[in-house]
């Protein structure tokens, strides 16, 4: 498959001498849902903005789309689109009047400013609304809005800076159902971060987790999590039925990994993966063998265990910025108003 | 040429929230009204006696008064072109600008235009009231053409002062005071709104080298008595030269604090 973003060794230091990139390699294929996970000032938004050409890296090799960025600004600033953590809406605007703004940002001639906008806005379910004030906006509708102008050029890469940031469950919902359709509908790749471990896992084809500059982990969802130890039975055996030779057919399923005994007498049955499959072979070994179950229950692994993993539990009170503190009051003002 | 169209785009997102805000339009109808209601006719009672008047050599106040209504609107109109640079950091706006393929100097040069395109508006509005409170201008409709520039390019100087400081002031409220600790003496050291004659010699001295001064002498010129370029002229020229060199170092500091 053909890569889209390559990175090697890049290097990001500030010139008040914060070191916020510390020498990440990745690569991203074309038509890639690509998660980037990490704790709040890991990294994540430097990262983006370098591979959009906002930042100069200090060190590294960048190619997007086989195009050095550093040397290409224009080029790259054209075959991406970009929408930050902060929903850069101008609310004194009509949503049509910021959508249109932003396609002459990007030198489009009016009569494509006018068909695009209209079919974006169509897509995003904002058309109706066009002709409104943004300050009117839910904060769900500022999102959209958000995104769907960094459509306007057609970027062949999207960058979406924690686009459900903030938002209920049936908006995130929305926007997810949006990403996966630019990927469907234009083989649009999209590079994503997010603080919603449920929503990467489900969505995203490979995560990376990124922790003080650097990648800890990169690789698919259920890899992360199988490397972990993937899903957990729990198996409570009736009390007056002795369970040794089911457990020894038990531990020939491949998916099996171990098994250990823990503190109430229950069984714990560590399984690589797809736990939910293997609960009913276990329910037709027991039966063969004559043996009762009491109870039983599965955990499957959860992203959220393997970010823990690697990034650790301790909290951090890292340099969010005052910008993005001062947007979300903003928005929960809105939020409040509506 | 992008430079010119990015650099109008940018224009006119201001312009278009200018027209929408209807307090802003209103006071810059109001305040001039208020200024030369009061102020002028207050003050014209005083010049009013002919030997004042001879003095300061003003015979009509309120004619001598009106250009330094235009200015002084202008002077504290420029602060606005750093506010909205703030106010898009803030947002992240100025991020989704920078973010984009635009040239990177129509930014600071939008922002100023902006700026300009308002202050004329703003004269324009301040003529028509000043003529309904009649004042009568010389040299007519070319004149007043004329001074709208001399104004717009003194509004392009003042947007870049704050365009500059807003590179380093992220607050509005501290640029705000700064912006106008700078205006406030400049305009009552200049003869925008008294004759050099009737300050003492060492305000008359500071009036001299004031830019403001610069700037409502033309317009003075232009008000009270007729087309003499040797009036009009050196004034035009120190102002239009600032307004450029100011405009330069807007865009050179904007370049810097913009980049990382």
């Amino acid at each position: 498959m053909s890569k889209t973003i390559e990175v090697e060794n890049l290097v990001k230091v500030y010139r008040n001498g914060v070191r916020a990139v510390d020498g990440l390699s990745f690569s991203v294929d074309k038509g890639e849902i690509f998660g980037f996970l990490g704790p709040n000032g890991a990294g994540k938004s430097t990262t983006i903005k370098i591979l959009i050409g906002l930042v100069n890296p200090t060190e590294g090799r960048l190619l997007v789309n086989g195009i050095d960025i550093t040397k290409h600004t224009t080029e790259i600033k054209r075959a991406t689109g970009y929408a930050s953590q902060e929903t850069a809406i101008d609310d004194r605007l009509t949503a049509w009047e910021n959508i249109t703004l932003q396609g002459h940002y990007y030198h489009l001639n009016g009569r494509e400013i006018r068909t695009r906008s209209e079919e974006i806005l169509r897509m995003f379910d904002l058309y109706e609304r066009r002709n409104d004030l943004a300050e009117t906006f839910s904060g769900g509708m500022l999102k959209r809005l958000d995104i769907a102008e960094a459509l306007i050029h057609r970027p062949q890469i999207l960058f979406l800076d924690e686009p459900t940031l903030g938002l209920d469950v049936q908006t995130r919902q929305v926007i997810w159902t949006y990403i996966e359709r630019l990927r469907e509908e234009h083989g649009m790749t999209i590079f994503v971060t997010t603080h919603y471990m449920e929503e990467a896992d489900t969505l995203c084809d490979r995560v990376t987790i990124i922790d003080r500059g650097t990648i800890k982990a990169i690789d698919r969802p259920e890899a992360l999590k199988a490397q972990l130890g993937g899903d957990v039975i729990t198996v409570s055996f009736s009390a007056n039925s002795e369970p040794t030779s089911v457990l020894e057919r038990i531990r020939q399923i491949e998916q099996v990994l171990s098994i250990e005994k823990n503190g109430n007498g229950a069984h714990r049955i560590m399984v690589s993966e797809e736990g939910e499959k293997i609960v009913p072979q276990l329910f037709a070994l027991c039966e063969k063998e004559g043996i009762t179950i009491d109870a039983v229950s599965l955990k499957k692994a959860s992203l959220d265990d393997v970010y823990l993993h690697y990034t650790g539990h301790a909290m951090r009170n890292a340099e969010e910025s005052k910008e993005t503190h001062f947007k979300a009051r903003m928005m929960r003002g809105k939020a409040r108003r509506k | 040429m992008t430079l010119l169209t990015d650099t109008w785009f940018i224009a006119k997102r201001e312009l278009i929230k200018f027209l929408r805000t209807k307090v802003r339009v209103v006071v810059t109808l109001v305040q001039p009204i208020l200024w030369l209601g009061l102020m002028g006719n207050m003050m014209g009672k005083v010049f009013d006696n002919p030997y004042v008047a001879q003095a300061m050599g003003v015979s009509n106040y309120m004619a001598f008064m009106t250009p330094g209504i235009i200015i002084m609107t202008v002077l504290f109109g420029g602060v606005f072109g750093g506010i909205s640079i703030v106010w898009d950091r803030r947002v992240g706006y100025l991020e989704k600008l920078l973010a984009a393929p635009i040239h990177r100097g129509a930014i600071p040069f939008g922002k100023t235009l902006a700026v300009m395109i308002q202050n004329g508006i703003q004269v324009l509005a301040i003529v028509g009231i000043a003529a309904a409170f009649g004042v009568h201008f010389e040299t007519g409709f070319a004149g007043i053409l004329g001074l709208m520039i001399v104004a717009m390019f003194f509004g392009a100087i003042l947007s870049s002062i704050s365009l500059s400081l807003a590179a380093s002031i992220k607050t509005m409220e501290t640029l705000m005071a700064i912006v106008n600790f700078l205006t406030m003496p400049l305009m009552f050291t200049s003869t925008a709104l008294f004759p050099s004659e009737a300050m003492p010699n060492w305000l008359a001295a500071i009036a001299r080298i004031n830019p403001v001064t610069y700037a409502v002498g033309p317009i003075r010129e232009l008000v009270l008595h007729g087309w003499d370029w040797s009036k009009i002229l050196p004034g035009l020229a120190v102002i239009v030269g600032l307004a450029i060199l100011f405009m330069l170092i807007s865009q050179l500091i904007f370049q810097r604090a913009t980049t990382d």
